[in-house]
Formats: C-alpha cells, sequence, structure tokens
C-alpha cells in the first residue's frame, strides 16, 4: 500500500468516528456545550470552573461534561481536516494526472472547511434543525468521496482486481437510486429527530411514544423508504453476487454487508419506535446508515471498474 | 469468523460502551445546587390576593423581575416567559411569577392588563407588586439581583425556585440558549417530583 492509500484509510476511519462522535453530541444533548465558536467559552481549552468564564457569557449554560463532549467533536473535527489536508497533498504528490483522485479528495477537503462553518452555524442559531441534518450530510459526501479515491486509487495500481468479474451491465441507475434513497432516508430520520426534539418542547413532559404519534407521516414514509431500501439492496446482492460471473471477493463482502446491515437497520428503527426512543440505538441507527452508504459506494466503484476492465 | 470482522465487532463494542459511559456521564451532569431559600415576602397579585413566599411551596417556580413600561430588554424575557407559560400548559406542577419594578406605574390593574395582554387566562403565571422598598430588598437581599436604579437598572435573570422555596439556578432571560437550558433543568426538576 503506498502512502496515499494508507493515509486515505487512516483518514476515512477517523471520519467514520467522527460521525460518530458527531452523534454522540446530539443524543447526549452537548451540541451547546460550548456556546461560542471556535473557542469554547472564549478558551482554547474548555473552562473547568465558573469562575473562568468571560463575563458575556450566561454561567446558566455551562456544564463541564457536556462542554467536554461538544469539544472533543470539535478537536477530532480540526485533526480530520489536518488528515484530509495531508491526503490532497499526497493525492496530487501520487496521482497529479488522474482528476477522479485528486478532484474527490479535493472537493473532501473544501467540504471539510464547509462542515467547520456549518458548525459555527448550528452554535449560531442554537441547533438550527435543518442545518444539523447538512452538517451530517456532507459529512457522509465527505466519506464517500474518500472511500471513492482510495479505492480507485487502489484500482490503479491493482488493474485486474475485477477483470475476472463479470456482472450485469447498466446497473448505474440502481446504483443511483439507492445512494438517493439512502440520503433521503438521512434526512428523513434527522427529520424525525429534530421533530421529536421541537415537539418536547411544545410539549414537555410527554413520553416518547405519544411524541411519536405527534409527528404524523414523516416516520411512514420513513418506514417505507427503508422498505424500498431493502428491496434495491437485496436485488442488488441478487445480481451482483448471484447473477454475475466470479464476482470478486470485495463485491461478495460489500454486497452481503449491505444486505445485512439494512435489515440491522430495520429492526434497530422498529426498536426505536417499539421499544423507545433509547439514545444509544438512535446513535447507531444513524451510525450504520453511514456504513451503508460507504459500503454502496465501494460496491459501485467495483462494479464500475469490472465495467471499464471489459469495454 | 475472520480477524477483520472480529476486530470490526470489538470496535463497535467498544464504542457502544464509550457511548454509554458518556450518555449517562451527560445525563447525571444537569446538578442544579441548592443555592439559598427565597425570604419571607408578602406582595400583592394582579388580581388583589396576597402572595408570600408560601406560595412558592410545592410547585416549580420560574421568577423575573420586569416593569409594563420597559422597552429594552422586557419585551424579549416577556415573549420567552410567554413561551414557557404556553407550553408548560399541561405541567401543572410549573409556575411562573414576574414581580414588578415599577410598582408606582404597575399597579393591580396595569397588571392585569399586562396579563391579559400577554394571554394569561389562569393562575399559572403571577405578576405581582408591593412598595419600592419591599421590591428592592427582596430583589437585593433576597434573590442576590441587581436593584440600584430601579426600575431601568433591573436585572434581566429568570430564576428557577425548587418545590421547597429554595433558589436553584439563574438563567440570562434575553438568551435563546440559556431558555434551553432553563427548560432541561425545569424538565428534570419536574421528572423528580413525579419518581
Amino acid at each position: 500500500m503506498n502512502t496515499f492509500r494508507t493515509f486515505s484509510f487512516i483518514t476515512t476511519a477517523m471520519t467514520y468516528l467522527l460521525i460518530f462522535v458527531g452523534g454522540l453530541v446530539r443524543v447526549a444533548g452537548a451540541g451547546m456545550g460550548c456556546p461560542d465558536w471556535p473557542k469554547c467559552f472564549d478558551r482554547w481549552i474548555p473552562p473547568t470552573s465558573l469562575d473562568q468564564l468571560p463575563d458575556h457569557i450566561d454561567p446558566a449554560k455551562f456544564n463541564i461534561v457536556l462542554a467536554w463532549i461538544e469539544y472533543s467533536n470539535r478537536l477530532l473535527g480540526a485533526l480530520v481536516g489536518l488528515a484530509i489536508m495531508i491526503t490532497t497533498y499526497l493525492a496530487f504528490k501520487y496521482y497529479r494526472n488522474v482528476i477522479r483522485i485528486t478532484g474527490s479528495v479535493l472537493a473532501a477537503f473544501f467540504l471539510t472547511l464547509v462542515e467547520g462553518w456549518l458548525g459555527s452555524v448550528l452554535v449560531d442559531t442554537v441547533l438550527n434543525p435543518i442545518t444539523i441534518t447538512l452538517h451530517l450530510l456532507l459529512a457522509l459526501v465527505i466519506v464517500m468521496l474518500l472511500l471513492y479515491s482510495a479505492q480507485e486509487a487502489f484500482y490503479l495500481e491493482n488493474h485486474d482486481s475485477e477483470k475476472g468479474s463479470r456482472y450485469p451491465p447498466n446497473m448505474k441507475w440502481m446504483f443511483g437510486i439507492l445512494s438517493i434513497t439512502l440520503l433521503a432516508e438521512v434526512v428523513l430520520g434527522t427529520e424525525i429527530r429534530g421533530g421529536l426534539e421541537m415537539i418536547r418542547e411544545d410539549n414537555p413532559m410527554l413520553d416518547s411514544q405519544f411524541l411519536l404519534r405527534m409527528l404524523g407521516p414523516f416516520k411512514y414514509i420513513h418506514t417505507m423508504l427503508g422498505f424500498i431500501i431493502s428491496g434495491l439492496s437485496g436485488l442488488l446482492w441478487l445480481r451482483l453476487v448471484k447473477q454475475s460471473q466470479n464476482p470478486s471477493t470485495i463485491m461478495i463482502q460489500s454486497s452481503t454487508a449491505i444486505l445485512g446491515l439494512v435489515i440491522t437497520q430495520i429492526i434497530m428503527g422498529e426498536l426505536l419506535v417499539f421499544l423507545d426512543v433509547i439514545p444509544l440505538i438512535q446513535l447507531f441507527h444513524m451510525w450504520v446508515a453511514s456504513w451503508i452508504l460507504g459500503l454502496v459506494m465501494i460496491q459501485y466503484t467495483a462494479w464500475n471498474q469490472s465495467q471499464l476492465a471489459h469495454e | 469468523m475472520n480477524k477483520n470482522s472480529l476486530l470490526i465487532l470489538m470496535s463497535v463494542i467498544l464504542l457502544g460502551a464509550g457511548a454509554t459511559w458518556v450518555i449517562q456521564k451527560a445525563n447525571s451532569s444537569h446538578d442544579l445546587p441548592v443555592i439559598k431559600d427565597v425570604p419571607s415576602f408578602l406582595f400583592k397579585t394582579q388580581d388583589g390576593e396576597s402572595f408570600s413566599e408560601n406560595e412558592l411551596k410545592g410547585k416549580i417556580t420560574v421568577l423575573d423581575f420586569m416593569f409594563t413600561t420597559c422597552a429594552g430588554p422586557c419585551p424579549i424575557m416577556t415573549n420567552n416567559m410567554v413561551h414557557l407559560y404556553q407550553d408548560y400548559t399541561n405541567v401543572e406542577e410549573v409556575q411562573f411569577v414576574s414581580i414588578t419594578v415599577d410598582p408606582t406605574v404597575d399597579n393591580e390593574e396595569i397588571l392585569k392588563q399586562y396579563a391579559n395582554a400577554n394571554g394569561v387566562d389562569d393562575d399559572r403565571w403571577q405578576f405581582l407588586t408591593s412598595d419600592i422598598d419591599a421590591i428592592k430588598d427582596l430583589k437585593k437581599n433576597g434573590f442576590m439581583l441587581y436593584a440600584d436604579e430601579l426600575p431601568r437598572g433591573h436585572a434581566i435573570k429568570f430564576v428557577l425556585i425548587d418545590p421547597k422555596g429554595r433558589i436553584r439556578k439563574y438563567y440570562d432571560g434575553t438568551d435563546k440558549a440559556s431558555i434551553a437550558v432553563l427548560r432541561n433543568d425545569l424538565n428534570n426538576l419536574v421528572k423528580e417530583i413525579r419518581s
């Protein structure tokens, strides 16, 4: 593995961890843990006691636990930004002429800057729901871009890794529809989360079951889309694993993992509805969605490589 | 199971355990230290009834100091209080109290009009008045809030008082993020009484 691929692998893993930590901030209710940005209570290291607070910030907002949860998200975010910067540098060093690699890491780097800025907007708007959704959506796009560039770099050095496999042609639209549906599902999911929060604010002390019922159509559309996604990923598995010749290991593993994770998602989603809105399940429900999107990207890139190899 | 899957599984379990710990930490981090007792006082409400510190007992109270003709931060404070008053309609443990710092203008009649104008239609929100010295004393010595140049120089704090009549926390009544913290603390206190 060359330095670029090693680095983009580390960067991707870090970005996944960052998505997890971001979700943790959300479920722990720590989004306003630092009421200012980029500093936390006007300090580069969050304060440990009330007397370290600046005069212009209301001490009621100080909660050391929430401050550190939020701040670790920012620190990790900065670290990921740095890692993506190095990955971008390495991409230009190794693959100057391969626009699909340099272009995608550059886009990832640019989007990381936008993510930082969105973080500041979130604090300014006291967690505007649409901005929260956008914040997650961009993170997913970043992780997909990183995976794509790493895999493309792999194929550049391993030309023949998909040569032995033959998949059905004309499947681009299926990947497209699946990715868009998945992203829409994530948006709906975060809207459910945000919607619940808004209803909860207007109706304090009501239990989550009741709040879910007040939420209306969002929840049903989310469930419906979930079934469409499982249908599509099942179909993809059938075509790419069963109805293809000699599918590669990466194809078999990614297709099977997608199917398994989609089923896991349905189970977790139903648990959230029927059992209770349990923060840990919420967190993993969101995180697994980001895995599925990454795996679909891997699946598509492998399929595309095989198509190119047989042109 | 191969090495990679085992590694992934281990990481997921580890992250799950870590997240559980963090979520628990976050949930138990909203402590509300007891600051002090609200001292005894005897004021009049907008309906001309007596209101003393005893009326704070058995309820969770959000209290502020304001005056009806104030053009500065008060409209924002009142607006925030109106939202709280409306949202907590079905939470009978919670009440709201606004004390005027301009009793020469804000008599019972004016306060009643002000209450009506802000949609107050039950006794969950009381507007209190008294003579200026008593108000100043309660504000300064009872609530430890700035009270030197009343009415203009009044504090913009919302005060959270528990069912035992003890001050638990102060919030900036004009700040959206502070109000969000107040809502959270209120809910935790309600849960405490209900459990």
